[in-house]
């Protein structure tokens, strides 16, 4: 019946004409989360069929950004994944039109394996291998090959359709990891489409420098797989939207961004290639920017509506994964993704593979996938921000506007170089942070209802 | 922006040479589209040029968007921005479009 399997990967050309019935369980992208389900299940000896719109799987993925590989380690063998550098240093930076004042963490613990699980990758690059992974594990991956809707037996999701010719795909079980624009599940009615204060659009470039040697370890300070992830936050950085910019080092290259809410860009004059231009353009970014050539302009949503917006994981022969459920974590100290596509991939994968043994397919079987991810670091942590986003939005101009201006005023009173006293000096440097943020008594609102992002 | 002191200058490509940094194959039609064309000329938000940023999205003379598909870079900006929910927004099939490299 179908003829989906043309577009298989690797030298396996099709040998029989019917696959209806072959599979066990379909998957719908191939990005982490997908990859991380297929391999799961294959692993345990489900037929699994991994389909990808993109060319290679990848192809269509964006990021930072920073893999976090607490659970894909435990997966794959990272030895010869495509990393590009270890996370040696963080920096957060609060930008003014012309000022930053910045906080850089460096442990030495860092340094020394895992590199606290953090690695920066190529979306392009990584993606393909961990998909290869899946395969190795015994998955079938097709690519350019776009599902197209979801076959239903009443309320019962029984496959996929693609746009292949005769490209209906029936398994008992469909997982749904096809990111952010998931246009499967919204279709199928199974989540609602994520409203626009929710989701931030980013512009990314990565950048190279063609002339000299060593360019990026001896800017970022960094030798041997060391590398940095710069955050940066504040008018300098996005203007007067809820947002950041970033900048991470790769092995050769460094992935510069912009990423802010659709409805501050919406409302905003400035489109978000603008806002890139300009923060790259600022005068504590240029510098580490200066005779970079751009190799890749890239872009793409953030889904960030939090705890509030996951959706129904498990429907009756389906489940939803990664982005597509909203599993992203931004709170303007972290951001998260990659770790929550891996670790909800994974659950998802050993649900079914658990469901299949008992040949249950219906929501309540599959409803443990839910329960193991309520009880993992996923959802406990998209909770313990679920109040972040109103309030940031409630403190929009204080907390972008006035306060990067403020510790800066409040840096340079405190070491200003005069004739003066110090005292004088420390006492101005105080007023101009206690004064901008609403006096002690604002000061103290502030840290009271900000102190749970570091506590 | 006036030249500040000590801050070297950055030289931006523009979106044409931004974009030519990524493979893209042409679907031959447009994945995107309006909906309901009146929608968009009696709208004053155009918010879907706003938000994308490959200049996908212009405004047209009639107040409706012209749509440059090629450019787009399927980030899905426009598809979430619009609040009428006027855009129409599908994959270019079998993996036409975009192809990025590094992403
Ligand atoms: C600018 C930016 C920066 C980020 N930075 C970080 C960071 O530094 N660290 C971090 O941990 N997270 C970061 N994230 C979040 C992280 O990238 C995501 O959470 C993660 O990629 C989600 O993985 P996923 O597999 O769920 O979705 P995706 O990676 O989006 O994969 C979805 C896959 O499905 C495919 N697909 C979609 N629809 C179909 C269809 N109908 N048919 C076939 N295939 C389809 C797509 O082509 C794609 O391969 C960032 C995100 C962005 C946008
Ligand atoms: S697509 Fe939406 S935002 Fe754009 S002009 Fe039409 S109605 Fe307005
Ligand atoms: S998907 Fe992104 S790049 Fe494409 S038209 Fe919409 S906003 Fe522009």
């Amino acid at each position: 019946m179908s003829a989906i399997l043309d577009g298989r990967v690797g030298d396996a050309a099709i040998e029989e004409p019917n696959y209806d019935g072959e599979f066990d369980a379909v998957v719908v992208g191939a990005g982490l989360a997908g990859s991380a389900a297929a391999l799961t299940m294959a692993d345990r000896g489900l037929e699994v069929l991994l389909i990808e719109r993109g060319s290679s799987p990848g192809a269509k993925n964006v990021f930072g950004g920073v893999l976090y590989t607490p659970t894909i380690r435990e997966l794959v063998d990272l030895e010869d994944a495509p990393l590009e550098r270890y996370v040696a240093e963080k920096r957060f930076s609060m930008l003014s039109h012309d000022d930053e004042t910045a906080l850089s963490i460096s442990p030495g613990e860092w340094r020394r394996e895992p590199h606290n699980d953090s690695y920066t990758v190529l979306r392009g690059e990584f993606d393909e291998w961990f998909a290869e992974q899946a395969v190795d594990a015994g998955a079938t991956l097709v690519t350019e090959t776009t599902v197209t809707g979801l076959l239903r037996e009443g309320r019962e999701v029984v496959g996929v359709e693609t746009d292949r010719p005769d490209g209906g795909v029936e398994a008992p079980y469909v997982v749904l990891a096809e990111g952010a624009n998931s246009l499967v599940g919204e279709g199928a009615n199974l989540k609602a489409t994520e409203s626009r204060e929710n989701v931030a659009v980013a512009a990314k470039e990565v950048l190279e420098f063609p002339n000299g040697e060593n360019v990026i370890e001896d800017r970022f300070r960094l030798f041997g797989d060391a590398g940095v992830s710069y955050h940066y936050f504040g008018e300098g950085a996005v203007g007067e939207a809820f947002g950041g910019g970033f900048i991470y080092t790769n092995g050769d290259t460094v992935s510069v961004g912009v990423a802010y809410r659709l409805e501050d860009a919406a409302a905003n004059d400035q489109s978000p290639e603008e806002t890139l231009n300009l923060f790259k353009s600022h005068p504590r970014v240029a510098p580490l920017l200066r005779d970079a050539r751009t190799v890749e302009y890239s872009a793409k949503t953030i889904p960030e509506g939090g705890a509030e917006s996951v959706p129904d994981l498990a429907h009756d022969g389906a489940v939803i994964v990664g982005d597509a459920a909203g599993l992203v974590l931004n709170n303007g100290v972290h951001l998260e993704g990659t770790n929550m596509a891996v670790e909800s991939g994974y659950h998802a994968g050993r649900v079914i593979a658990d469901a299949n043994a008992r040949g249950r397919t219906d929501a309540d079987a599959l409803e443990a996938y839910g329960r193991a991810l309520e009880e993992s670091f996923v959802v406990k942590n998209l909770e313990r921000y679920a109040w972040l986003q109103e309030t940031v939005e409630e403190d929009r101009e204080l907390l972008f506007e006035t306060m990067p201006t403020a510790f800066a005023d409040a840096g340079a009173e405190y070491f200003r170089m005069d004739r003066e006293p110090k005292a004088e000096h420390a006492s101005r440097a105080k007023r101009a942070v206690v004064d901008a943020l609403g006096g002690w008594r604002g000061l103290a609102k502030l840290a009271l209802r900000y102190r749970k992002v570091v506590t | 922006m006036s030249a500040q002191p000590d801050v070297p200058q950055i030289t931006n490509d523009s979106i044409e040479d931004r974009l030519y940094t990524v493979k893209y194959q042409d679907p031959g039609e447009s994945h995107l589209d309006v909906k309901v064309p009146d929608v968009c000329a009696r709208c004053t938000t155009n918010d879907c040029v706003s938000v994308c940023p490959a200049n996908v999205w212009r405004e047209g003379d009639d107040g409706v968007p012209h749509i440059a598909y090629e450019n787009c870079l399927e980030c899905s900006s426009c598809r979430f921005a619009c609040t009428y929910d006027n855009v129409v927004w599908e994959y270019p099939e079998t993996g036409a479009g975009v192809t990025f490299k590094m992403g």
